[in-house]
């Protein structure tokens, strides 16, 4: 076997593994905070890629320095959504959740194709064809800047949770509603705080994600596939999971090429996740519920 | 040639069209005079197209192409050897299924369509030309390419566009025009294919043909990837270690970006991109989009003939209605319906027998497509269709850049730049 071959695809796998973990943590913080599943996660990111897109083409700001102006606005659109949709469907049955959600994730989606039509686009950034090489091993730094990115805003997320008071009654919203309420946390604030903020970090991987490949309005549907292939992999509401989940997803769908036709990739991912649902059902980090 | 539109008539399809796929059809303010005295009835021509679902954009661009034809044949008078009538063309959505396809048609033909077009998927072709065969209406598809649409010996089918086997053909003769004119072959290949029916089916098409080519290539690998796939970095990691002269891509819209991309941050040393025949190459975005980095890259593909009058004026026209240039399927639908015009005007009746003679003497010249004068063989497909080597070459117009290149009668640039500089080297 190609020595050279392996170690690129495991480091390409890598790299692209941070950036799913950091489109599942949002998701697995929802879930951990709220037990809502997010359906339209991965409509949500695109929403956030074409906010992206557009200041990119329309200013000229590269999409790493949008970034924080995206997460803002989609910051705003997770807690639009789950103030006046999710906080009414908290107390239903899961499969009940499932549905407005759903829907929640075709409208973004039609809204995508209604307003930007259904073209793939694709622009020039600035760093987007640069590459740092080490020997014969290709390292794409866009890539490289995504995963770096990624792992940041995860640690960012970790010290939120545990030191700030807000990170704090997320926290206690998480493990206790009815504690929470008891001890006077608005619960219903903090939910919409909570998923505002799983919203805005998978708009932050979606901007992280623009210039490594083309959009169009469809792309959000795989990516909720993605995340929450990962999620369940990592152990759900676990936000390490998240991140340990996506790289060994980004690193079994990218070495895989090597012994497996590449059609085959959704086939790999699907059947790690069986693997890992048969051992351990909780997840690889997820604790007992 | 001015095409005035009839006001009626445009608000008719406007009507017809939003309500079926939603979008609303700009309407036209061009206005023409009434026919005073009573007019002959219309004659219905029925078109199912993919107007919704995955194929939708190229389904909407269908219709377009047909209504463009059927507006253009009326502001001329209609079909003068039938007292000018009226053609009017009622649409179908085979929803980009076969089985859809077929109830639509059957809906059209109870509508009393005298002539059925479209259907751009080879699959829903085989289904509405069974149909048409038990009908007896006659078919005249405007793009589907499977060979096995016109091999059942039905008399009521035709077809404008090329088939697979023409496709293939012509992907080899020029691939030997290209290294005789430069003295120079390619040794190892690579081909690029998505997971979907035509890219298995082209590929697997391509792979065999260039068996039989006698071509001294060896194909080295097949990498093939998902449909919709958003990272191709391991697929050209593997095509790198496989280390080919020359990629044979066939893609969809969208990978094109990817791979081109993967292929320069990687630095694989190619001699050039030969697509043997799907999109991804030549689409205004993505030549906007790659810039230099598509450069070079040659595709056989059925293709406009932009210097053609007719091309010219109906582009002309359809980029006032929809703000977007005929691309090459919609000049295949416009085609189409030129063709049916053709016919009917020689059959002077809408009696199926007689439509089918007119279509077996067809001899038509004058469409906006590269190829010869359209005729039927006695399968029906179009002896005259033929595929464009089409290359990206600068141009500081970004429309401009896509020039044919062969064959010669149609080409827009007498060079063809082959082996291509490296992708990083631009």
């Amino acid at each position: 076997m190609d020595s050279t071959l392996a170690l690129q695809l495991t480091i390409q796998g890598i790299l692209l593994g941070g950036i799913y973990g950091l489109i599942a943590l949002g998701l697995s913080l929802i879930f951990g905070v709220m037990g809502v599943i997010n359906f339209a996660h991965g409509q949500m990111m695109v929403m956030a890629m074409y906010v992206s897109y557009w200041i990119f083409v329309l200013l000229g700001l590269d999409p790493y320095l949008s970034l924080v102006a995206v997460a803002a606005v989609i910051f705003v659109l997770g807690y639009l959504i789950q103030s006046t949709v999710v906080n009414r469907i908290l107390d239903y049955p899961e499969a009940m959740q499932v549905l407005p959600l759903v829907s929640m994730g075709l409208i973004l989606e039609n809204l995508a194709l209604l307003l930007w039509g259904p073209d793939y686009r694709s622009p020039q950034t600035a760093l987007g064809l640069e590459t740092l090489w080490v020997g014969a091993v290709m390292i794409d730094v866009s890539r490289l800047i995504a995963f770096v990115l990624a792992i940041l805003i995860t640690i960012l997320i970790f010290i939120f949770l545990k030191k700030t008071n807000i990170g704090k009654s997320i926290r206690a919203a998480s493990d206790n509603r009815t504690g929470a309420i008891l001890v006077g946390i608005n619960v219903d604030r903090i939910y919409n705080i909570s998923f505002a903020l799983g919203a805005a970090t998978t708009a932050a991987a979606g901007v992280l994600l623009l210039p490594l490949m083309p959009l169009s309005p469809y792309l959000g549907h795989d990516f909720t596939l993605t995340a929450f292939i990962v999620v369940i992999l990592g152990g759900m509401g676990n936000l390490l999971g998240a991140l340990v989940g996506g790289l060994i997803l980004g690193v079994a769908e990218s070495v895989s090429t090597l012994f497996l036709p590449a059609t085959l990739k959704h086939a790999v991912s699907f059947s790690i996740l069986i693997i890992i649902m048969l051992f351990r059902p909780q997840g690889l980090l997820g604790g007992k519920k | 040639m001015d095409q005035p539109k009839n006001k009626g008539m445009d608000r008719r399809t406007f009507i017809k069209t939003s309500g079926m796929i939603g979008l609303g059809v700009a309407a036209s303010s061009f206005g023409v005079p009434r026919l005073l005295r009573a007019a002959p009835p219309a004659i219905k021509i029925g078109s199912v197209q993919p107007a919704t679902g995955p194929l939708s954009v190229i389904g909407v661009g269908q219709r377009r192409g047909n209504q463009l034809a059927v507006d253009y044949i009326n502001a001329k008078g209609g079909i003068k050897s039938m007292d000018g009538a009226k053609l009017e063309l009622v649409l179908g959505d085979s929803e980009s299924k076969p089985e859809v396809g077929r109830s639509e048609a059957d809906r059209l033909i109870k509508a009393g369509v005298k002539v059925m077009t479209g259907p751009f998927q080879s699959g829903v072709a085989l289904a509405i030309s069974t149909l048409c065969e038990q009908r007896q209406v006659p078919f005249i598809m405007d793009v589907a390419a499977l060979d096995s649409i016109t091999a059942k010996g039905y008399k009521y089918t035709f077809r404008v566009f090329i088939t697979v086997t023409g496709l293939l053909n012509g992907a080899i003769k020029y691939l030997k025009m290209v290294t005789d004119m430069k003295g120079l072959m390619p040794k190892r290949a690579v081909v690029t294919n998505t997971g979907d029916a035509f890219g298995k089916g082209m590929s697997g098409g391509f792979i065999k043909f260039m068996e039989k080519s006698g071509l001294p290539i060896e194909i080295v690998d097949r990498v093939e990837y998902p449909l919709g796939i958003h990272d191709l970095s391991a697929e050209v990691a593997r095509i790198k270690a496989a280390k080919p002269d020359i990629l044979f891509p066939v893609s969809r819209p969208g990978d094109g970006i990817i791979l081109t991309r993967e292929l320069y941050k990687q630095r694989v040393e190619l001699m050039g991109i030969y697509g043997p025949g799907s999109p991804g190459w030549y689409e205004p975005d993505v030549i906007k989009d790659l810039d230099k980095l598509i450069y070079y890259v040659m595709v056989n593909v059925p293709w406009i003939n932009p210097a053609s009058q007719v091309y010219k004026d109906a582009n002309e026209a359809f980029q006032k209605a929809h703000n977007r240039y005929l691309d090459t399927n919609s000049s295949y639908a416009y085609t189409g319906v030129l063709v049916i015009a053709d016919v009917l005007e020689r059959a002077a009746s809408t009696d199926p027998e007689k439509i089918l003679a007119a279509a077996r003497e067809t001899n038509f010249k004058d469409h906006p497509v590269v190829g010869g004068a359209i005729q039927f063989d006695e399968k029906g497909d179009n002896t005259g269709a033929l595929t464009a080597l089409i290359q990206v070459q600068p141009d500081a117009d970004l429309l401009k850049r896509v020039k044919i290149v062969a064959p010669a009668e149609f080409a827009q640039s007498d060079k063809i730049i082959f082996p291509a500089p490296q992708l990083w080297e631009r």
